[in-house]
């Protein structure tokens, strides 16, 4: 049937390459006009904002491409990407100048350096692998990255004594890179389970727990009578509410916890259906788990549009301290990316759902991507290694020991383990297909915690990202 | 009992080299290090945060596994001990094989060998001549860049090239350097040790202050002759820095300027620039003093250290007596509240030679306590220049440098693992069913194989060109059609070693 569905759809439709260019004209000219009235054009925020404008127009062409497969559809994509990159090369190249020193020293430099080595990556993947759907993954991705560095404060700041060190480039050039395999590879090793035939409802589970897990996360914050507990931020300063040393001020936004909580009913229903479906050897109900996932993405959206307005402007009540405080999206990145990324992992799955077809038509066979797969962590693992020990020396003159079970050196010595363990199991046991897969899937998570599980949840020494 | 002994010994060292056993071992390891990020560790936390963290009986339970310290506990160090055990376990097991594997490598490959090897070639021969195929093919692999050895059986010749067959050993260089690093890591634990050495400019010291607040001796002193902070524009610092000199017995070894991320190293020793700050001493006070009467009322500055009098005129003189950082009146006394320079006073005493008083002079004025008013000259505070301090952290680490050449030797070990390919050729004439001599090509390679076959099939093209021009010599223009015959390049299966 999906097959029929191909050929309804002939590969024609250059209205989406139209739309999309006369989107970007606007913009651009919207843009213009702008710099007419402000008078500098080379800018650091015009030129991310050109790069999100390009960005922007490659991923809805890369999209356009992972569900209809149209093939003029990618040579335009990577053309925008290819301009993006250079308005991003553009940003990163004046923040440097800026600052004096790499972009490396803030959640928003850092930011400004993995989209850009993000880009780069889709390029290089879809040019010398000839993974071409690839963009369709990276490039919302991307485009999440650039949205958000707009609500980060991008000031250029000083660099406080610890972080005036060559190391410190050293080593954080060396986690991005590796953080940047690492996705790959997890990309790659999704894209091997669905050429290996892995059953769509399967990957329901998989993004559903997802979901469900970010909701829990983020209920964690949920306070009495139905509050949802953010960060204070002092929008003068722009920077977080301390009480004390190290202990923030936070504000409770009345109501939005209700939200967060029925959202977190909504995306637990998929995951129920589908157990029960499991259970009862029950087919029927995946179709509805499937509709279930439709409705979730919805109050997603729904909960991301409340979480918005309600934390950009007003003033909130605090269970620390007396009076009204003002919070705002800045204060909260992590959220807001988590909540972006839940409706983003929805919305891959339905693609999988409605085009698995040509999906499978699109990307190479399963054996290809399963080496491709490999290869990424072989070159993922030896840039870990290094990363781990340029921080170990920077931390030897910084701190007076090369190791300090800091949470952050932990949590990258259990990731550099677990990619020790796929290699090991993949070399000496023959570890293929779905198993080493699952493995590259588990590195990736555990990177991720590191990333931000660790910034976020874990007190420790690496205050700075 | 020797045999059950001996038994029990065998299974123990089967059980320790495997690779489940390793696995089990990393997992826990995993499992117990990211406890030690949830849990609250002792060396980093406050104790009054632990008791309002957890309830007594569960931080006695927690204290009591160790979980509150996970990292310095004995079971965690003999569970690295334990994963260290392992590796060596493996390595040593596996290590004889591959050693072989490396020492004697395998020249002269049989006909079960050349059955079973997937990627190989065959090239008929003109003349059914093997010397000339032979040699076509040594000229091919010199030109490709690998030096090709003849293999003299008795009733064969035959060749072998290769390349990179040190990479084989390459991941015993890996596990070696995992090893020199938690040598390090245990000798640091055994023998290292970290302190803090507080000095203020002009003061030297060699006692050593450790975490549990003992003192250390160390056999040098180290003396500060100066310290300071630069700020940015804003006022954020921008750097901390000391200059420090190295005494022993007296003399002056070396001097040298730290800052942050640069430390003083002397035998062995490492001081950083852990922390700066004003100690709440009084170091010097500039005041304007102007004479309360006279004619004569022109000011003049002084700048008084603690305690010393400075002369105003042939009869008055003024001596800084008393600095408080941190001032409360109480009672009509004057008491410090704090160290911190927060609300400071300073008392002057102001003699008069002729008439022997003396009159307390309190800046700021504190009435009901100062005799300000009585006072030959009027005090203006310029500036107060409070005592400087700057905080060392002083730590020994004689493993460091194992550590240190782990991590180079890892490297280089992960550079030779994964781009460091060994590959094999090995040439064969043959005789096929027909009678026709063959050249047979077979190549293999430990990693990276798809990349490989590319490099076999530029192997067999090259030999295949090395012969064409022999061919060409013999003017046989039937013979050109057998060099055009289609090579056979099969590959079998690709799984496995």
């Amino acid at each position: 049937m999906a097959r029929a569905n191909v050929e309804q759809q002939p590969a024609t439709g250059n209205t989406l390459i139209v739309m999309v260019g006369l989107g970007m004209a606007f913009l651009l000219f919207m843009a213009f006009l702008n710099v007419i009235k402000s008078g500098s054009l080379l800018s650091e925020a015009n030129l991310l904002y050109a790069a999100l404008i390009f960005y922007a127009g490659a991923g809805s062409l890369y999209l356009g491409f992972g569900v209809t497969g149209t093939d003029s559809y990618i040579k335009f994509a990577s053309l925008m990407t290819w301009a993006g990159l250079l308005a991003n090369t553009g940003a990163v190249a004046h923040r440097w100048y800026e600052a004096g020193h790499p972009p490396f020293a803030s959640i928003y430099e850092m930011l400004l350096s993995f989209v850009w080595t993000l880009a780069a990556l889709t390029l290089i993947a879809e040019k010398r692998y000839g993974v071409k759907v690839i963009g369709t993954v990276t490039m919302p991705v991307a485009i999440v990255g650039v949205i958000l560095m707009q609500l980060l404060p991008s000031e250029v700041r000083p660099l406080v004594p610890a972080l005036q060190s060559t190391w410190l480039h050293v080593h954080v050039t060396l986690a991005m890179l590796a953080y940047a395999a690492c996705a790959l590879s997890f990309a790659l090793a999704m894209m091997f389970l669905i050429q290996d035939n892995m059953k769509t409802e399967t990957f329901l589970a998989a993004t559903s727990i997802f979901t469900v897990g970010i909701y829990a996360a983020v209920l964690m914050r949920f306070e009495k009578w139905g509050g949802l507990s953010v960060v204070a931020w002092d929008a003068q300063n722009k920077a977080e509410v301390f009480i004390s040393r190290g202990v923030r001020l936070f504000v409770t936004i009345p109501d939005l916890g209700w939200l967060m909580l029925l959202v977190f009913a909504a995306v637990l229903a998929p995951l129920v259906l589908y157990v029960v479906s499991r259970v009862k050897k029950n087919e029927s109900l995946l179709a509805i788990a499937d509709r279930a996932v439709f409705i979730s993405i919805l109050l997603q959206t729904l909960a991301l549009v409340f979480f918005l307005l309600r934390v950009r402007n007003g003033q909130y009540p605090s269970l620390d301290a007396e009076g009204l405080y003002a919070t705002s999206l800045a204060a909260s990145p992590f959220i807001l990316s988590a909540l972006v990324g839940g409706i983003f992992a929805n919305l891959l799955y339905l693609l999988l759902l409605w085009r698995r077809a040509d999906l499978e038509r699109l990307l190479p066979d399963a054996d290809a991507l399963d080496r491709i797969t490999y290869k990424t962590i072989c070159i993922a693992f030896p840039l870990l290694t290094l990363m781990i020990a340029a921080g170990a020396y920077w931390a030897n003159r910084a701190w007076g020991s090369y190791w300090n079970w800091d949470p952050k050196e932990t949590w990258a010595a259990i990731t550099w383990l677990v990619y020790a363990g796929y290699l090991h199991m993949r070399i000496t046991r023959g570890w293929r297909g779905r198993r080493a897969a699952y493995f590259a899937i588990l590195g990736f998570a555990v990177v991720m915690f590191t990333f931000f599980g660790v910034t976020y949840l874990l007190p420790g020494l690496h205050a700075y990202a | 009992m020797p045999m059950s002994l001996r038994s029990a010994w065998r299974n123990l060292w089967q059980t320790l080299s495997s690779i489940k056993t390793g696995v089990v071992l990393i997992i826990l390891v995993v499992i117990f290090s990211a406890a030690g990020t949830v849990i609250l560790q002792r060396p980093m936390t406050d104790p009054d945060d632990l008791q309002r963290a957890y309830s007594p009986a569960m931080l006695r339970f927690l204290d009591f596994t160790g979980l509150t310290d996970v990292f310095h506990t004995r079971w965690f160090v003999a569970l690295l001990i334990l994963v260290s055990c392992s590796i060596i376990a493996a390595s040593v097991q596996r290590f004889p094989n591959a050693w072989r594997f490396y020492a004697r490598p395998y020249k002269s490959p049989d006909e079960n060998f050349r059955k079973a090897l997937p990627t190989h070639a065959q090239i008929p021969l003109a003349n059914n001549d093997e010397a000339q195929g032979l040699s076509a093919a040594e000229r091919a692999f010199r030109k490709l860049g690998l030096k090709s050895e003849h293999i003299v059986r008795t009733d064969s010749f035959s060749l072998f090239a290769e390349r990179n067959r040190i990479s084989e050993m390459a991941v015993y260089m890996v596990h070696a350097s995992l090893l020199l690093i938690f040598l390090g890591f245990i000798v640091d634990s055994l023998y290292g040790w970290r302190g803090f050495l507080m000095l203020s400019p002009g003061t030297a010291s060699n006692q050593v202050e450790m975490k549990n607040g003992s003192l250390r001796t160390i056999p040098f002193s180290i003396r500060c002759d100066a310290t300071g902070e630069d700020t940015y524009a804003d006022g954020t610092p921008k750097r901390w820095w000391s200059k420090l000199a190295v005494v022993e017995g007296g003399r002056e070894i070396s001097r040298k300027e730290i800052v942050v991320n640069d430390p003083l190293v002397y035998q062995g020793l490492r001081f950083y620039q852990a922390s700066w700050g004003r100690t709440g001493k009084l170091d010097r006070l500039i005041v304007n003093a102007t004479p309360a009467s006279g004619a004569n009322r022109s000011t003049q500055e002084i700048s008084l250290a603690m305690n010393q009098t400075v002369a105003l005129d042939a009869d008055t003189s003024v001596q800084l007596a008393d600095f408080i950082p941190d001032f409360v009146v109480q009672d009509g006394r004057v008491y410090a509240r704090s160290k911190d320079v927060a609300n400071p006073a300073v008392h002057l005493i102001v003699t008069s030679k002729k008439t022997n008083t003396s009159v307390n002079v309190w800046l700021p004025n504190i009435p009901g306590v100062d005799e300000n008013a009585s006072s030959p000259y009027i005090f203006d505070p310029k500036d107060l220049k409070t005592g400087l301090y700057t905080g060392l952290q002083v730590s020994h680490e004689p493993g460091q440098f194992a550590v240190w050449a782990g991590v180079v030797l890892m490297a280089i070990g992960l550079t030779f693992v994964f781009y460091v390919v060994h590959m094999r050729f090995w040439v064969v004439p043959v005789v096929d069913a027909n009678g026709r001599t063959l050249l047979w090509v077979g190549g293999t390679a430990n990693r990276n194989r798809d990349a490989f076959e590319h490099k076999f099939k530029t192997v067999v093209e090259e030999i295949q060109m090395e012969l064409k021009p022999e061919l060409v010599a013999c003017a046989q223009p039937k013979v050109t059609s057998i060099t055009a015959a289609k090579i056979k390049i099969s590959r079998t299966t690709i799984a496995g070693k």
